[in-house]
């Protein structure tokens, strides 16, 4: 299937490694992620004006038709630049996904798998995007878990799994981020599987030693493109 | 003071959407502000709001909101308060210069290019004590060139031109 793909901000710059990840674990999928050309920011949380940021995913969702058929329609894999996408398209027949929508199923059985996670354990960690509001949430809200179950990785910090990083306050307040991200940081166990950008950095700014993946970082090691986590 | 009518349009309400709040007070119980020892009252927010009391911009509210969403999820009515704080927090000016760094590079540049924001924000981040951080963000430091983006749309000049009427519309 062909979408059509919108990196956002932070996917071009900070978090390239999981726009990279991305599209490698898409293309082992046989996905093709065809960047929308000339895209502009969605405005992520920075716009007290609500019309003038849908018209920001509106004008994103316009530049994104040439490429992708409706039904396969926009991947967004930030969690605020899919859930701003997702609004702004709200009742149209086109789609818009953030990749663990599209990478849920039987994705052990779609992927080569080339090693397990037998003596690992990780905390899937959604933080808040991807749960809340129901509206925007994502269908599927334990795909990581059963993933990390399947190849026999141990599941903990399930308590923490939708608690709110504070990673929207870190450059406003970064006392409060510090706090909430140390909440999180000690409900969780071994390695932290995250999806957004911001979570990745509030978790990874404030934890001495702990290991914070992408998502992607684990795909691609359980399919050897990584050697290590 | 800003006007109730204005923010709630910001917010995409009508003043009489709040009428609809039970006063069950949910969205305070589930509010992450609470994890920081900070008593949170979105509900009061919405209340003064409603009966166009005076707002100080040193409600924890307004100050520590995560945009975490937990009330919008608990809330009866689904509220969206966090949309609301924002509209409340961008007319009453109170963003930080990383914030305002930030909105600016959206003008600019038409995506947030993090070297410009870094930069401009950098006697901020500075004071704040951020470059604390810098070893921990090496992977994060990609340089790349920006990008400038040619078509946004309706976008920018509806943001101005809202800004206007909404202006327009309260001195008169």
């Amino acid at each position: 299937m062909r979408y059509a793909y919108y990196p956002g901000c932070s996917l071009t710059g900070s978090a390239r490694r999981l726009d990279k990840g991305l599209k490698k674990v898409f293309a082992k999928l046989g996905h093709e992620l065809a960047e929308i050309p000339d895209w502009n920011c969605c405005g992520a949380f920075e716009f007290g004006d609500r019309r003038a940021l849908v018209e920001l995913s509106k004008t994103n969702l316009e530049k994104s038709k040439a490429l992708s058929a409706a039904e396969a329609g926009v991947v967004a894999p930030c969690p605020a630049c899919y859930k701003n996408l997702k609004e702004a398209n709200s009742g149209t027949a086109r789609a818009v996904y953030h990749p663990l929508e599209l990478l849920n199923g039987d994705l052990a059985g779609s992927l080569n798998i080339k090693k397990d996670l037998k003596g690992q354990v990780f905390t899937p960690y959604y933080g808040c995007l991807l749960m809340r509001p129901d509206e925007t949430a994502i269908g599927d809200k334990e795909v990581m878990e059963r993933f990390i179950d399947r190849l026999d990785g141990e599941i903990g910090g399930t308590k923490v799994r939708a608690k709110c990083c504070g990673g929207n306050q870190f450059f406003i307040n970064k006392w409060a981020t510090e706090k909430l991200s140390h909440i999180v940081l000690n409900g969780s166990k071994g390695t932290i599987v995250v999806f957004c950008p911001l979570c990745h950095m509030a978790l990874t700014s404030f934890s001495k030693n702990r290991k914070i993946i992408y998502f992607t970082d684990l795909l691609l090691y359980v399919t050897g493109d990584r050697t290590a986590l | 003071m800003p006007k109730i009518e204005s923010i709630a349009e910001l917010a995409g309400y009508k003043r009489e959407d709040f009428a609809v709040c039970l006063g069950c007070k949910i969205c305070g119980s589930v509010c992450t502000i609470n994890d920081l020892s900070v008593a949170a009252n979105p509900q009061a927010l919405l209340l003064s709001l409603f009966l166009q009391r005076e707002l100080t911009p040193d409600d924890p509210v307004l100050l520590y909101c995560t945009n975490c969403y937990n009330c919008t999820g608990a809330c009866p009515w689904h509220i969206r308060i966090p949309e609301i704080i924002r509209a409340l927090k961008g007319e009453m000016s109170l963003e930080t210069p990383f914030e305002k760094a930030f909105k600016s590079s959206i003008k600019v540049w038409g995506r947030v290019y993090e070297p410009y924001v870094f930069l401009k924000a950098l006697p901020f981040l500075l004071r704040g004590g951020y470059l604390a951080y810098v070893t921990r963000w090496k992977e994060y430091m990609n340089f790349h060139l920006p990008h400038k983006v040619k078509n946004m749309g309706h976008a920018q000049t509806k943001d101005s031109q809202d800004r206007k009427d909404r202006e327009d519309r309260n001195t008169r």
